[in-house]
């Protein structure tokens, strides 16, 4: 019954079933709970031997909370678990009509700015983006649950682009806003 | 609890029952000591009765003076006299030039990569220039509280990169201080208001000093302070508005205008008073007598409001910037908490009160209230509260990068992100029978190596020879509690440690760091070498008595028989070597008992996790677990 932080996987560090759907809540409690006992604060006085270990183990519960937080990083651990290590920076998708469509999207974001009204077009951009992030998000978990890895892994594929293009869309509201307030 | 924490009474090695530890805000313009006495905190005053000591160190004849006597040869002798040092800190000769507006030093020519001064007394750097203001502190300090220190928290500006952060704990080794931790100053000013106790919500900090500005936006949990966002401008403050100041008053006076750097020290000094003056008044006169230079003028709130209103408008730009970073809008801030002697300029509070919509606390005076906070987390990392709730939890306040092919800078741990925090990276090598690789670690946001700042350049020696692309190269990037960066090397095929040899970009190389050591330290050689014998014996003695309390509670419980007599041997060396004269020796078999108990440190505090996490389980995990079933 003892927690053994660098033993743990990231699910089991916060007592979380391993599953898409987690509860954040209850994850930020777990990591709280554990970050009061395990921070380099707590040693600050104490041997450089118990220091290094809880830089570790706090370094270990705050890349879980990262990876667990982010829905991309997320799904990929979830297939690590599997035994299926991918690297995400070489991952990319061949479905050729998601393609294009991600094509026209960003054709579009490139001349957003001389379009009429340019905040309420990326307003309602990162809306669709939200909508098919999150088809692509259930897509992954009926997936992962029906143990279908390979299509697990396409959409995995295919919500990495909508990160980007959610991030885009952000950078330029946030370009436009920083133009607006001169 | 830890296990170095547990001592019999009676058999402490340290006199004190309460750990002597102070919290240092050492400032650009103005630096602090504060200390919790009797569960208060009080800022420590000099011999006549002064808090705030002036962040000023004169080169002079007959010595070296920091403080209220430095200030007085900042106009009859500026070149020996070092003020806004902290400008400097973590900087390399390019921002020297580029800063050079504002100050007027000479810089020596030098191999090193940090900028030195070139004063009467000899060449000095940054940190030995900050290294004499934090003496002066910590004898004030051990004076005022009659006894040694074990150790400082030393607050610096969310803002600070890697070098910044290093150069601060390199001035703190050389003036003898132990760093309990680096706290940034926002935090430290919102510990100060006690926004930990029962305060749940999102607050902005506003830190507006002399010569940084920092605008954090932390949430607050049941005593866990979360830094959500970190932003500001490590180049603008107070500063820049006497700067903007005596641009106008150099305006005013047109051709009668000679400069000198006594002019300019003085006209700096003329538009500091004025800017103070008028928080209360509507206008004031300004008279300046300079040598050959003579000039009289009246300045009133509204003149000067327009001179500053555009660097105000800079820092709210940088308060939008960390709303959004921060994913919160202006209408979740429930409080702003406002920090740095600029803040009591009015405009400052108008327009700040204006962007966030709601209330300012001011009701600490803004020039002590970060090393308020700091005093208070430093008695708690002394071990003096053990069962203080308070923890902070802090972020990275600039991404970290690696340099790419083309120029190209690949993030390896984005800002924000919770720290400490390690991430590994593999490399191969791309010639066969390469034995080394350079990496060249940088940080910022831009994607550019030339817009990021340079960190370092390791140097990874030591790769077993292989044909090209077969050896794994794992490079970890470890990021501890203050911020500063570590990395190590592995080679995975054949687990050979890979030497990594780091080259600062803008600090000072650890044999540099040596170097000035030693030269500070003014005992003969062999009073050098009985004082660090006298040093390890303390330290054997402390970890063989935390030992063997730590034994005494559950060593039964968590060791076996073989790990009880492997440990019971290395000890037992131990204090044969603690009474030998052998300072070497000592250290290596700390080193070796340590190794052994390795495990058995590992089980203690992961035993203390369980044990913490059953005492919470009792209610919220008993629905938890139902939902993991459904």
């Amino acid at each position: 019954m003892t927690k053994d932080i660098l033993a743990s996987n990231f699910f089991e560090l916060f007592d979380l079933p391993v599953a898409y759907d987690i509860d954040t809540g209850k994850m930020q409690q777990a990591y709280m709970a554990l970050q009061k006992q395990v921070h380099p604060d707590r040693f600050a006085s104490a041997s450089d031997q118990e220091k290094r270990i809880s830089m570790q183990q706090t370094s270990w519960i705050n890349e879980a909370q990262t990876t667990l937080k982010d829905p991309v990083q997320r799904a990929a651990y979830m297939l690590k678990l599997k035994g299926l290590d991918i690297n995400l920076h070489n991952e990319t998708t061949m479905d050729a009509a998601f393609l294009m469509q991600q094509l026209e999207m960003r054709e579009r974001l490139e001349n957003i700015k001389k379009e009429a009204d340019p905040l309420a077009a990326l307003d309602k951009m990162a809306k669709d983006v939200k909508q098919s992030s999150s088809e692509l998000m259930q897509g992954f978990a009926r997936a992962y649950e029906e143990d279908r890895l390979d299509d697990a892994r396409e959409y995995i594929r295919k919500l990495q682009f909508m990160q980007k293009a959610k991030n885009q869309i952000n950078n330029l509201i946030a370009d436009i806003e920083d133009e607006l307030m001169g | 609890m830890a296990l170095l924490q547990i001592a019999e009474p009676g058999q402490s090695t340290t006199p004190h029952q309460h750990r002597l530890a102070v919290g240092i805000d050492l400032g650009t313009t103005n630096s602090l000591v504060a200390t919790v006495r009797s569960g208060e905190v009080t800022t420590l005053a000099d011999a006549n009765g002064k808090h705030l000591l002036p962040s000023v160190v004169h080169y002079g004849e007959d010595g070296v003076q920091v403080g209220e006597e430095a200030l007085k040869y900042s106009v009859s002798d500026p070149y020996n006299t070092i003020v806004s040092v902290k400008r400097y800190m973590g900087r390399g000769h390019a921002d020297v030039q580029g800063d050079d507006a504002h100050h007027s030093y000479h810089f020596a020519d030098t191999d090193s990569t940090v900028p030195r001064f070139k004063t009467r007394r000899g060449e000095v750097s940054a940190i030995e220039v900050s290294a004499e203001i934090l003496k002066v502190l910590k004898q004030r300090a051990e004076e005022s509280l009659g006894g040694e220190l074990v150790g400082a928290v030393i607050t610096v500006p969310a803002y600070f990169d890697d070098a910044q952060r290093q150069a601060t704990k390199d001035a703190a080794r050389l003036a003898g201080l132990e760093v309990l931790r680096l706290l940034n100053e926002p935090t430290a000013a919102a510990v100060a208001y006690g926004l930990d106790t029962g305060n749940e919500g999102v607050i902005a900090v506003y830190d507006l000093g002399g010569g940084t500005f920092d605008i954090s936006i932390l949430r607050l949990n049941k005593g866990v302070f979360e830094v959500l966002a970190t932003g500001g401008n490590s180049s603008l403050g107070g500063d820049d508005f006497d700067y903007a100041i005596s641009q106008w008053i150099i305006e005013q006076a047109g051709e009668s205008y000679r400069e000198t750097p006594e002019s300019k020290r003085l006209i700096m000094q003329q538009a500091k008073a004025a800017k103070e003056q008028l928080a209360e008044a509507q206008s004031v006169d300004i008279t300046i007598d300079s040598g050959d230079f003579h000039w009289q003028g009246t300045l009133d709130r509204d003149t000067m409001e327009e001179l500053i209103r555009p660097l105000v408008q800079k820092t709210l730009m940088s308060c939008r910037r960390a709303l959004r970073d921060a994913g919160v809008d202006n209408e979740d801030i429930s409080e702003v908490v406002m920090v740095g002697g600029s803040t009591r300029t009015l405009l400052v509070r108008e327009m700040v009160a204006g962007f966030f919509d709601c209330e300012l606390l001011t009701g600490i005076d803004p020039d002590k209230v970060v090393a308020t906070g700091a005093a208070l987390q430093a008695d708690v990392l002394a071990g003096n509260k053990p069962d203080d709730e308070m923890l902070l939890l802090d972020v990275i306040p600039l991404s970290l990068g690696i340099e790419t092919m083309g120029g190209l800078v690949e993030k390896i741990i984005h800002r924000n992100t919770a720290i400490p925090v390690s991430r590994a990276q593999d490399f191969t090598t791309y010639k066969d029978g390469q034995t080394a690789m350079a990496i060249h670690v940088l940080q910022g946001e831009r994607e550019l190596v030339s817009d990021c700042r340079s960190l370092a350049r390791f140097e990874l020696r030591g790769i077993p020879p292989q044909v090209a692309g077969a050896a794994r190269i794992r490079v970890t990037f470890q990021v501890d509690a203050d911020g500063l960066l570590i990395v190590s090397a592995r080679e995975e095929n054949s687990g050979v440690e890979a030497s990594v040899d780091v080259k600062p970009s803008y600090g000072l190389s650890d044999s540099e760091v040596e170097t000035m050591l030693r030269d500070s330290i003014e005992h003969a050689e062999e009073d050098m070498h009985l004082r660090m014998l006298r040093e390890q014996q303390v330290e054997a003695d402390r970890v063989i008595e935390a030992l063997d309390s730590a034994l005494a509670v559950d060593g039964d419980e968590l060791l076996s028989e073989k790990e009880k007599t492997a440990i019971a041997a290395a000890r037992e060396e131990l204090l044969q070597a603690r009474d030998g004269n052998d300072t070497n020796v000592i250290e290596e078999k700390i080193k070796q008992l340590e190794a052994v108990c390795e495990d058995y440190v590992a089980r203690r505090m992961n035993s203390n996790i369980k044990s913490a996490m059953q005492g919470h389980s009792i209610e919220e995990y008993a629905s938890d677990s139902e939902a993991g079933d459904s």
